[in-house]
C-alpha cells in the first residue's frame, strides 16, 4: 500500500462537485439563458415555478437513472479501428483532478509503454471543460462525470471506445457495464464510486444517532462540525435530513430554502466550517464530525497521529441504501487526443483486478470492480473492520440517491442559497 | 540663435508624451482592458453551453439588474451580502489597527534608532516575503491548532487551551494583520527615513520634549508615508479569501472576497462574482481617490 500520509499534495484534494442540471424544457440551446431572474427567485421564495421559467432545455437528452441515454456515435466522430499498434514515445497527457490517479500506476504504465505521463490538474468541471477547449491543445484521458458527460458528446469533446481494446470490461459490476448515463458504456467506463455520509471521532463520539447527520446538529462537537464545501452534497444533506424532499436535484426554491435555513442554523448552533478534507481533519482531530465522501475514511487511517489506531475513526452512512447518496467518476478519451489506442490501454489497464486495487490503495476512492467487494478489501487489511461500511455496495448504487445534470436556473438556485449559508447572515 | 529655445521646447513637448508612453500602455493593459472585460460580464448575464460567460462588449447591451440586485443585496441590511460587506470592513479596520500599533513602532525604530543594525532589521522585516504566503498561513495551522505551540505556551502560565481555530474572527483579524504587516512597514521607513534630521534637533533645541517633538514634527512629517503604508496595505486586505479560508473556514467569518470566488470559480452566475469585483473596485477606487486627493494637497503644499 503506498498511501504516503506525508505527502502535502494530497492534502490539496479538491472537492468534487458535480455540476447537476436537471430536465426541464428541451429544445432551445442554453446559450442564451437569462440568469438574472434565478436570484431574485429564490429572494422572493418562488416555489415550485423555479428555473422551470422558460429557460429553455439542452440540446440534447438529459441523463436520469428512470430515462437511460444512449449517447450517440456521429460519423464526424468514430472510434479508433480495431487491432491498432500503440503509439510510442513522447508524452501521455491525462486531464484529471490533482492527486486522483496513484503515480505508481501512472509510473509503471509509462516505463511499459516507454511515453511519459502527464497530468495537467483541475478544480472543477468548468476549469475542466476550459482546459480540454483550448484551441491546438491534445489530452489523451479525461474524468468526467455523469453530470457533465452529455454536453461533451454533444460537443465532440471525447471520442467513442473500441470494447475490442477494452477485455476487461466484463470486471466490472454488470450495471456499470451499461449505466444509465451513458448505455453500452460507448464513451465512459467507471473510474470510482462513493457515497457520501458521515466520518467521526469514535472516542469522543459516545452514541451515534439513528440519522447520523444529527451529528452535525450536536452542541456537544460544536467548534469541531465540518459540513463538505460542495453546495449540492451540502444542501442535498439537509433536504434529506429534514425530510423536505427525496429529490436531491429539485428545482423548487422553496425547497432548497428551507434546507439552506436549517445548514445556516449550524452557524450559530456549532460554528459549523466547510471544507474537503474529512480524510485528514478527523484523524488529526481537528474535526470530531466531518460530512465526508466514503473515501475520505479508507485514506484516513493513514492520517492518524503516531500511535492511534483505526478504531477511533467511525463512518455513518443511511441505513436503507435508498437514503444513501451515490456519486461515481468516470474514464473517457478526448476527442484530441494524440494517443488514443494507449489511452485505451491505460483504461483497459484501471480495469485490471489488480491494478485496480494498486490505484484504490493509493486514492482511497473505489473502482467498482466486483472482485473488490467489501469482504476482500477487509480481509486483505486494504480497509480496518470498523470502516468496512464505508465500501459502497451494489445496492446502494441501484436504489440510492445522485446529483445529475440540472438546468443553469437550477444550478442558480442552488448557488445563491449556498452563498447565501457561505455569507454566514 | 532665437530659434534653439524654441527647438529645446518642441524636444521637451515630445519628450513628456514618450516618457509617459509606456505607463500608459501598462496602465491600460493591466487595469483599463481588464476592469471593461469585469463590466462586460457584470452587465451581461449570458452564459454558453460550458458554463462561460459571454461578455456584452457593446455598452449598448448591457442589463444591469443582476448588479442592481448586488448593489441592494450589498447595501441594505437584510441583504444576502450585506454581512459579509460588514465583516470585510471590520476585519480590515482592525487589522489595519494592529497594523499601525505595531508596525509604527518597529519602523520608527528602524529609520531613527537602529543605528548599525538598521540593515539587520531591515532583513529580518523582509525575510517573510521569501517564504510563499499561504505557506506562512499554513504555519500558523500548526501553532495554534488545539495542542500547538500557541497553546503549549499558555499552559507554561497555567492559562487553559483555546480553540483558536474554531472559526474566531479574533484569529482572521490577527492573521490578516499579521501577513500584511511587511507590506506596512516598507513604505512607513521609506517616509520615516526621509525625514530630515536637522528638522528634529531643530525642534529639540527649541527646548521641545521627546514626545511632544514625535507628535508635532514626527508624526506630521510621516503623515503621507502612514497613508500610504494604510492604503497598500488595506488594497489586497479587502480583497483577501485565503486568509480566513486557512485560519477558520467558517461561513462566520467570511468575507466579500470568498462570495467573488464562490461565485467565480464555476457555475453559472458569474455576472454576479463579476458584479462584486465591481462594487468592491468602486469602494476601494473611493478610497484610492481620497488618497490621491490628499498626495497632492501635500505635494503642492510642499512646493509652495
Amino acid at each position: 500500500m503506498s498511501f504516503d500520509p506525508n505527502d502535502p499534495a494530497l492534502r490539496r484534494r479538491r472537492p468534487r462537485p458535480q455540476l447537476a442540471r436537471r430536465d426541464v424544457l428541451r429544445g432551445g440551446l442554453w446559450v442564451t439563458v437569462g440568469l438574472g431572474a434565478a436570484p431574485l427567485l429564490s429572494a422572493c421564495g418562488d416555489s415550485g415555478s423555479s428555473g422551470q421559467a422558460a429557460n429553455g432545455g439542452a440540446p440534447y437528452p438529459l441523463a436520469r437513472p428512470d430515462q437511460p441515454v444512449t449517447l450517440a456515435i456521429k460519423d464526424s466522430n468514430a472510434p479508433i479501428g480495431d487491432g491498432l499498434e500503440p503509439e510510442e514515445g513522447g508524452t501521455f497527457n491525462i486531464l484529471n483532478y490533482a492527486q486522483y490517479m496513484a503515480p505508481a500506476v501512472m509510473k509503471n504504465f509509462g516505463k511499459e509503454h516507454n511515453v511519459s505521463v502527464e497530468v495537467t490538474p483541475y478544480n472543477n468541471y468548468d476549469e475542466m471543460l476550459a482546459k480540454i477547449r483550448q484551441p491546438g491543445e491534445s489530452f489523451d484521458l479525461v474524468f468526467p462525470g455523469p453530470s457533465v458527460l452529455s454536453k461533451m458528446v454533444f460537443t465532440d469533446l471525447v471520442q467513442p471506445l473500441n470494447h475490442s481494446y477494452l477485455p476487461h470490461l466484463k470486471n466490472l459490476w454488470p450495471e456499470y457495464q451499461d449505466p444509465w448515463y451513458d448505455r453500452g458504456a460507448r464513451y465512459t467506463v467507471p473510474y470510482t464510486i462513493y457515497g457520501t455520509g458521515v466520518m467521526y471521532r469514535a472516542d469522543r463520539v459516545k452514541s451515534v444517532p439513528e440519522v447520523g447527520y444529527d451529528l452535525l446538529w450536536d452542541k456537544a462537537y460544536a467548534g469541531k462540525v465540518y459540513l463538505l464545501d460542495d453546495r449540492q452534497e451540502a444542501i442535498g444533506m439537509s433536504l434529506l435530513r429534514n425530510d423536505i424532499t427525496g429529490d436531491v436535484n429539485t428545482a423548487d426554491a422553496a425547497d432548497i430554502q428551507k434546507a439552506t435555513d436549517s445548514l445556516i442554523e449550524l452557524i450559530d448552533l456549532v460554528n459549523v466550517k466547510t471544507d474537503v478534507n474529512a480524510y485528514s481533519e478527523v484523524p488529526e482531530g481537528t474535526a470530531t464530525v466531518h460530512q465526508c465522501w466514503s473515501g475520505d475514511p479508507i485514506a484516513g487511517q493513514y492520517y492518524l497521529p503516531k500511535g492511534e489506531t483505526p478504531e477511533v475513526l467511525g463512518y455513518w452512512r443511511p441505513e436503507s441504501p435508498a437514503d444513501y447518496v451515490i456519486g461515481s467518476d468516470n474514464i473517457a478519451i478526448p476527442k484530441s487526443a494524440a494517443k488514443p489506442v494507449l489511452a485505451h490501454m491505460l483504461i483497459n489497464d484501471l480495469l485490471d483486478n489488480k491494478i485496480g486495487l494498486d490505484n484504490f490503495g493509493w486514492n482511497g476512492y473505489q473502482p467498482p470492480l466486483t472482485k473488490l467487494s467489501a469482504k476482500y478489501l477487509t480481509d486483505n487489511g486494504y480497509i480496518p473492520e470498523n470502516l468496512s461500511n464505508s465500501v459502497v455496495v451494489r445496492g446502494d448504487f441501484e436504489q440510492g440517491h445522485t446529483f445529475y445534470e440540472v438546468s443553469p436556473s437550477t444550478e442558480a438556485l442552488w448557488q445563491t442559497d449556498w452563498a447565501r449559508f457561505k455569507a454566514g447572515a | 540663435m532665437p530659434d534653439r529655445p524654441s527647438g529645446h521646447d518642441r524636444a521637451t513637448r515630445r519628450l513628456w508624451p514618450t516618457l509617459a508612453l509606456p505607463g500608459t500602455l501598462w496602465l491600460i493593459a493591466l487595469f483599463v482592458v481588464p476592469t471593461y472585460a469585469v463590466m462586460a460580464v457584470a452587465f451581461s448575464g449570458q452564459i454558453n453551453i460550458f458554463n462561460e460567460p459571454i461578455p456584452a462588449w457593446n455598452p449598448l447591451d448591457w442589463e444591469f439588474s443582476t448588479f442592481t440586485t448586488v448593489v441592494t443585496d450589498s447595501f441594505t441590511p437584510s441583504g444576502v451580502y450585506h454581512e459579509v460587506w460588514v465583516r470585510t470592513a471590520i476585519y480590515s479596520f482592525w487589522a489595519l489597527v494592529i497594523c499601525v500599533s505595531i508596525g509604527y513602532p518597529v519602523a520608527y525604530y528602524t529609520a531613527r534608532l537602529a543605528g548599525r543594525r538598521r540593515g539587520l532589521i531591515l532583513a529580518l522585516i523582509l525575510a517573510p516575503w521569501w517564504i510563499n504566503y499561504i505557506t506562512r498561513m499554513l504555519a500558523w495551522i500548526n501553532l495554534l491548532q488545539d495542542d500547538g505551540y500557541v497553546n503549549k505556551a499558555l499552559g507554561w502560565f497555567g492559562i487553559p487551551p483555546h480553540a483558536w481555530l474554531s472559526g474566531s474572527s479574533f484569529t482572521v483579524v490577527w492573521a490578516l494583520a499579521y501577513g500584511y504587516l511587511p507590506y506596512f512597514i516598507i513604505p512607513l521607513f521609506a517616509s520615516l527615513d526621509r525625514i530630515d534630521e536637522r528638522l528634529l534637533e531643530a525642534s529639540r533645541d527649541l527646548g521641545v520634549g521627546t514626545v511632544r517633538t514625535f507628535l508635532h514634527v514626527t508624526l506630521p512629517l510621516s503623515r503621507m508615508g502612514l497613508i500610504t503604508a494604510l492604503v497598500i496595505t488595506a488594497l489586497p486586505m479587502a480583497g483577501d479569501y485565503y486568509t480566513n479560508t486557512i485560519v477558520s473556514g467558517s461561513p462566520n467569518t467570511n468575507m466579500v472576497g470568498n462570495q467573488i470566488e464562490l461565485f467565480l470559480l464555476e457555475g453559472p452566475q458569474k455576472n454576479i462574482g463579476a458584479g462584486l469585483v465591481l462594487l468592491l473596485s468602486l469602494v476601494l477606487m473611493f478610497f484610492m481617490f481620497y488618497y490621491l486627493i490628499l498626495t497632492q494637497r501635500a505635494s503642492r503644499e510642499a512646493t509652495r
